[in-house]
């Protein structure tokens, strides 16, 4: 479903990691291990199609937009709109039924009529979720997904990976054991 | 066409709540005319002179304003939610024709106050009008252009200002050339070639965006 063969990036002259491989199939999710500065945020990002490998090539994934799902605490919002505004533009953009409100609901932000200016860091990795699962993604990626999050938010992080199992395979990049616990397999970046 | 109208009222949303194109356009193009004002007080320039006056507050106009509703996808780091959401061409299409809303309003404005302050007189109306509303699709496509290129670029305020050089001075050029004749300076038959001109550097800008843009967004990092 999901292979990796051989990736690494590097910039400049520094290399950030080589010779990453896996083969995912659907219910895999992939824990993707490493200290500060290993590249595991740079391995999600090329998967996400917003980075290009400087070596190897990931297969799997025809259309991006479409078939990945990604999440990152790096990943800004509009600090002018709502987080319903975000859905529905999101929705319009890729093309799918926004599912708005069971979406807010899912997440917990159903109450939130505020703009993201005010959302606490907790509420942004909520929404950067939902923005994650609204085109129900064959893959999904998740950069330290339970960083921010208190308990609830945890099991939330839980629950979705468990439901993304069931229609494709989950790859979180994390240093913690919670997320970790989630996982069927596990690559480690050494940096 | 849905993709383009859902970034073109994401960017009139952001604009009516943070007010920072519209405002910062409309300031200096403002204090640009004015002072302008006060220089021809003495002695009203010549044709010649005032259209290049009036394309010059035009220009400054579109370059402090216009390249925001790119850069600022950068500045305050969501052009990787863009990315992940947008097709490259959607997202241009749908922002340029925002940043050419924004440029038409500015250019209405300036169009009347420019020659009451300076004492100019209009000798070609329907040129003129024809004239201000090219020139400015002219300048929010290509300006749009610009900061679409630029984006991800490390040093993107420096790129913008370097591909802008070889993009805005033909259209300057044409510009001054249409609105010397609208000021009665000039042939009016020249003023309309060069509106004729003005108008396919805006559909080359058009046209090419997408594709261009879509190529420099996918390259990655």
């Amino acid at each position: 479903m999901l292979v990796a063969e051989g990736v690494g990036k590097r910039f400049g002259s520094r290399w950030i990691f080589r010779g990453v491989s896996f083969e995912l199939e659907k219910g895999d999710v992939l824990a993707v291990l490493g200290s500060n500065g290993a590249g595991k945020s740079t391995l999600l990002r090329i998967l996400a199609g917003l980075l290009a490998p400087s070596e190897g090539r990931v297969e799997g994934i025809q259309d991006f937009r479409a078939e990945v799902g990604y999440s990152s605490l790096d990943q800004a919002l509009y600090p002018a709109l709502t987080a319903r505004e975000h859905l529905d533009l999101a929705g319009r953009l890729r093309k799918v039924l926004p599912q708005v409100e069971e979406l807010l609901a899912k997440v917990g932000l159903v109450r939130e009529i505020q703009t993201c200016s005010t959302f606490s860091s907790g509420m942004k990795s909520r929404l950067r979720l939902a923005l994650a699962i609204q085109t129900s993604p064959s893959i999904l990626l998740l950069d330290e997904p339970s960083a921010s999050m208190d308990a609830p938010g945890q099991k939330l992080v839980s629950e979705i990976v468990s439901e993304q199992a069931a229609r494709g395979v989950a790859i979180i990049a994390t240093h913690q054991d919670v997320d970790r616990r989630l996982a069927t397999h596990e690559v480690q970046l050494n940096g | 066409m849905d993709e383009i109208l859902a970034i073109f009222l994401k960017e009139w949303r952001t604009e009516l709540r943070a007010r920072n194109g519209l405002f910062v356009s409309f300031t200096f193009s403002l204090l640009s005319v004015v002072a302008m004002g006060f220089a021809c007080s003495i002695r009203t320039p010549s044709g010649s002179l005032g259209a290049g006056l009036f394309c010059l507050t035009l220009l400054f106009a579109a370059v402090v304003s216009l390249p925001r509703t790119f850069l600022s996808e950068e500045d305050q780091g969501t052009f990787e939610l863009l990315r992940t959401l947008a097709d490259p061409g959607a997202a241009f299409t749908g922002k340029m024709l925002f940043a050419t809303l924004l440029m038409l309003l500015t250019g209405a404005l300036l169009g009347v106050l420019f020659p009451i302050l300076t004492g100019l007189e209009v000798k070609q109306l329907d040129l003129y009008i024809v004239a201000i509303v090219v020139e400015c699709l002219a300048l929010g496509s290509a300006v749009s252009l610009c900061g679409a290129l630029v984006l991800g670029s490390p040093n993107r305020w420096v790129v913008v200002g370097v591909l802008a050089l070889p993009l805005l001075i033909p259209q300057l050029a044409m510009a001054i050339g249409a609105f010397r004749a609208a000021l009665g300076d000039g042939f009016v038959a020249a003023g309309w070639q060069n509106v004729a001109g003005l108008g396919g550097y805006a559909l080359a800008s058009v046209a090419s965006g997408p594709s261009l843009v879509g190529a420099v967004w996918r390259r990655g990092g």
